[in-house]
């Protein structure tokens, strides 16, 4: 039976997590021609920027208020209030996000007030101003995210809801996934012959072509009117529980709009689930395309399980991404040895031990834990293969074990953020991935596709061939 | 010359001025010189500029080898500062790690000096190796009133090790630079000369101001070593702890980046009577000349003229090659201070000429040198933000721009060559030898065949249908 051990250190080495302004950025990127003004110290807006840039290779542009050591006596009001004008001067924006850091809320900065201040003294600007709480010392970066949507569902849309009235769209939370995921989500949504309101999409303003003229804006995100209308929808899906899953049922208190929260679709039976959720909400039946995608998910899952049924894995990064991930892992054979995450909820662990029962397998799930820690477990006990974003490559490269990347960041690898690693199309090239990594590890030739194993080269020192697929050597 | 894109930012203009006919100075708002620099950033103009926190930890402590990096603060300043800048270094230990003491809610209300203290104790017990124990402080927790300083003394009994506590909490100044100041004041009062070495230091040096972003350090320092020379520390290119404590012993003080550098030089001759020279590390004509310098002091000039000789004829062939594909490209230089007025004359020796030079916190200091060396027509521009630098792009249309990570890719939107200069394509750039790699990434960005590709086939972006973007009802893109 799987087992819950929570991190007991003061000191964090090595986390897997960072900060919730981040997470605010990141989802009003998602909204076509937002501007983020992040309230605190001109660090907290360039970090941001700097860990973003390096993650989608996109120029990406947040203001901040500039706050000094004379504004942290005296307030920042009048910075936030230049901040504001400025930005609408320039930018000319669609909507305006002001987030905050410890900073301003240290100094208690009342950040709601400044902006009513500033739409009272400017009547003639009437685009949506929004205020996020992200101090750096709650949660992390998830929380951002989670804040923000929590806002855009409370604040922006339409409450004049006439009854039975509808867009006959299906509101779609995505949370903290890549361009590449939104894509992919966007596409079964189109197969099934829906139509999503993405809540939001920064699938092209994150990973935009190269145009002449320049776009005054990155091309794509939701619209402030699509978010206006989203009150509208004939249902919410969040698919992940701690990035919109609140949000979903502030839809569902406020406007009737029933919500769904699912395990984020990674692996066979979670996008069934996510594809069942569209069916049930509409009457549309599976297209013939998913049924071959997902007969084509089936079919990678049979040809690739003598290559990865046994294996060890550790898996680290946000919750909902773990959670999703443990059923594809489980699918494949693999056991997810170690599960660790920054996060410290109780449910959540006590639903991981169920899932790891429910599949059949047996992992430590660690809560608040760092790579640090799940470095000593490796060493401990090792595994054959890492999954998680680029800052596990530390361990990769001491204990030479391979690295799965996905998760944010990806900084040492190009074009991650274009991946995919939900729908049946994510879970089969996660597949691909994974069995080829065992290829180079593990053999050095392969003949008539059967790997040849070489002496006792390899990544643990637990043969292969005493382990199965259901965690019970 | 005004940028419209700062039309509605009438003190910007007292950050920008051209060098026009006779050499002389205009600013912005049209009178003589003396550009603005140094002062707090327009609220909400998109600034590049960062934090003091950032200036300390990443470019000052940072690159110090064994030490443990610790964050007294939230997460978020320990992760984003963690690897990002490559100051290399000879160690396994280093920059593989990041440590804080991770300050949620509850020691924000309650105080977080007990965590730090144990979270130093819990650090050092899992990184016996290290040497030290460096501490930044952040906004968060200089707000509270947390005294780190007392803490650090109290680790430092219980862990037997210096334990160096850092006041650059991000909101403490206009930009990285303070915490420069701060990483230099705190380094010398805390470590130099805790030590006294035996031995003969008469001819020693340190080179102050250089951080071994992708090993320049490999470029130069066998050069000083071929002169006779030996180097006590460098401040902070892949230094160790224990070469810190011993800094003050060297005969002279080779300054490189006169920005971030000058303040301990400063106070090690005020306290040590320690002669320094500043110096710059790139390009031709500018190495040789710090040689020449510092050979000077003491009486080596004819070693180094040796070593010049041999250096220069090994690279000239290849930079008349480069000479040759790049003479009158016109260059955007974009850095944080120095490298902007460093790297002039070295794009000169490359027959560039520098068309517009702009720093994110150079103090008045650097624009006068970088005014004195630009030729008419010239532009400098002080802490400029994202719509200046797309206009400059657009508007002067540089054949390249050298800047940073975050401007990289509005360039490449905008179909502009790049360099990146703070952690370099494929470096090192200083030195001799680092001069052929720059000049060889800058022929490579300049020349791409891609650059072609894009003006000739790039097409502008599809027609909205939607009021006010692609997607037709906002449905998703293939409706």
């Amino acid at each position: 039976m799987s087992c819950v051990t929570t991190q007991d250190r003061a000191v964090a080495i090595n986390p897997t997590r960072s900060c919730a302004p981040i997470g605010a950025m990141l989802a009003n990127y998602g909204i076509h021609g937002a501007i983020t003004i992040n309230h605190g110290s001109q660090g907290c807006a360039t970090y941001p920027r700097h860990q973003m840039a390096r993650h989608f290779r996109e120029p990406v542009e947040v203001a901040t208020t500039s706050l000094t050591e004379k504004t942290t006596v005296y307030g920042g009001k009048g910075n936030l209030l230049e901040a504001l004008k400025n930005i609408v001067d320039r930018f000319h924006p669609t909507m305006i996000m002001v987030c905050s850091t410890c900073l301003s809320e240290t100094i208690g900065d009342d950040i709601p007030g400044i902006i009513d201040e500033f739409q009272d003294n400017h009547p003639e600007i009437t685009i949506p101003i929004l205020s996020v709480k992200t101090p750096s010392y709650v949660g992390n970066h998830i929380t951002g995210f989670d804040n923000f949507l929590k806002v855009i569902a409370s604040d922006l849309p339409d409450k004049r809801k006439k009854k039975g009235e509808t867009n006959g769209k299906i509101n779609i939370i995505p949370g903290w996934v890549n361009p590449g995921d939104i894509r992919e989500l966007k596409h079964i949504v189109r197969e099934m012959g829906l139509h999503g309101l993405w809540l939001t999409d920064y699938s092209e303003t994150l990973d935009g072509g190269y145009y002449e003229p320049r776009p005054h804006f990155a091309r794509g995100g939701t619209t402030v009117e699509e978010l206006r209308s989203s009150s509208k929808s004939l249902a919410t899906i969040a698919i992940q529980r701690y990035i919109g899953g609140e949000a979903a049922h502030v839809y569902e208190r406020r406007y009737n709009v029933p919500a769904h929260v699912l395990t984020m679709p990674i692996g066979l039976a979670n996008t069934d689930a996510f594809v069942d959720t569209l069916t049930a909400i509409t009457d549309h039946q599976v297209p013939e395309a998913l049924s071959v995608e997902r007969a084509r998910l089936l079919d990678a899952l049979v040809d690739t399980h003598m290559f990865t049924s046994g294996l060890r894995v550790a898996l680290f990064g946000d919750p909902d991404t773990l959670e999703g991930l443990v059923g594809l892992v489980a699918e494949m054979g693999m056991t997810p040895a170690y599960v660790l995450t920054a996060s410290e909820s109780g449910p959540w662990a006590e639903r991981m031990v169920e899932l790891t029962e429910e599949l059949g397998v047996e992992s430590e799930i660690i809560l608040k834990g760092d790579l640090h820690e799940l470095h000593k477990r490796i060493k401990a006990k090792p595994v054959d293969l890492l999954m998680g974003h680029s800052k596990g490559k530390f361990i990769s490269d001491a204990e030479k074990i391979p690295l799965i990347r996905l998760g944010f960041p990806v900084e040492d690898r190009f074009g991650y953020h274009r991946r995919s690693i939900v729908g049946y199309n994510g879970a089969i090239s996660l597949v691909d991935e994974i069995t080829n990594v065992v290829f180079e590890r593990k053999a050095t030739s392969v003949v008539s596709n059967t790997l040849v194993e070489l002496g006792v080269e390899g990544p643990t020192n637990i043969p292969l061939v005493y382990q199965n697929g259901n965690g019970k050597h | 010359m005004e940028l419209k894109s700062s039309a509605t930012l009438p003190e910007r203009a007292l950050h920008i001025a051209l060098k026009v006919e006779g050499g002389k100075c205009q600013r912005g708002d049209g009178a003589g010189c003396a550009i603005s620099s140094n002062s707090a950033t327009t609220p909400g103009d998109m600034t590049e500029r960062g934090c003091t926190y950032a200036g300390c930890r990443g470019v000052v402590g940072g690159p110090v080898k064994d030490a443990i990096q610790l964050t007294h603060g939230p997460i978020g300043c320990a992760f984003f500062s963690w690897g990002y800048r490559p100051h290399l270094a000879d160690t396994d230990f280093h920059m593989k790690y990041t440590f804080v003491s991770d300050m949620n809610e509850t020691n924000i209300v309650f105080g977080g000096e007990k965590k730090l203290l144990q979270s130093i104790i819990e650090a050092s017990r899992e990184f016996p190796e290290a040497k030290a124990v460096f501490v930044y402080n952040t906004c968060s927790t200089a707000l509270i009133g947390d005294d780190g300083k007392d803490v650090a003394k109290q680790a430092e009994a219980i862990i037997g090790k210096s334990v160096v506590f850092f006041e650059c909490e991000g909101f403490k100044g206009v930009s990285q630079s303070a915490g420069h100041h701060v990483g230099n004041e705190t380094i010398f009062r805390q470590l130099v000369g805790s030590v006294e070495p035996e031995g003969d230091f008469s001819r020693t040096i340190n080179i102050v101001g250089d951080y071994n972003i992708k090993n320049d350090i490999r470029t130069f320092e066998h050069l000083f070593e071929a002169i006779g020379l030996r180097i006590v520390t460098r401040f902070t290119g892949n230094v160790g702890v224990d070469d810190l404590k011993i800094m003050h012993k060297a005969a002279l003080n080779v300054v490189h980046c006169q920005r971030s550098a000058t303040y301990i030089a400063d106070m090690m001759q005020e306290k040590y009577g320690t002669p320094y020279i500043n110096v710059t590390l790139w390009g031709m004509k500018h190495m040789a000349q710090a040689l020449r310098d510092t050979a000077a002091v003491f009486g080596l000039e004819a070693e180094a003229e040796v070593v010049i000789e041999r250096e220069l004829a090994k690279i000239k062939p290849k930079i008349d090659e480069f000479r040759q594909r790049l003479t009158g490209k016109k260059v955007f230089i974009y850095q944080g201070g120095p490298r902007t007025w460093h790297w002039i004359e070295l794009l000169r020796e490359l027959g560039m000429e520098t068309q517009t030079a702009a720093t994110t916190f150079g103090h008045d200091d650097d624009y006068e040198k970088i005014f004195e060396q630009l030729d008419e027509g010239g532009m400098m521009i002080d802490n400029p933000n994202v719509p200046e630098i797309e206009e400059i792009l657009t508007r002067r249309r540089p054949d390249l721009f050298i800047s940073g990570n975050k401007e990289k890719y509005l360039a490449y939107k905008l179909g502009v060559p790049f360099v990146n200069g703070h952690t370099y394509d494929t470096g090192p750039y200083a030195g001799f030898l680092g001069m052929v790699n720059f000049a060889r990434d800058i022929d490579k960005a300049i020349h791409a065949p891609i650059w072609q590709t894009l003006h000739k086939k790039a097409r502008p972006a599809p027609v909205a249908h939607h009021s006010s973007h692609g997607f037709a009802h906002g449905f998703e893109e293939g409706e």
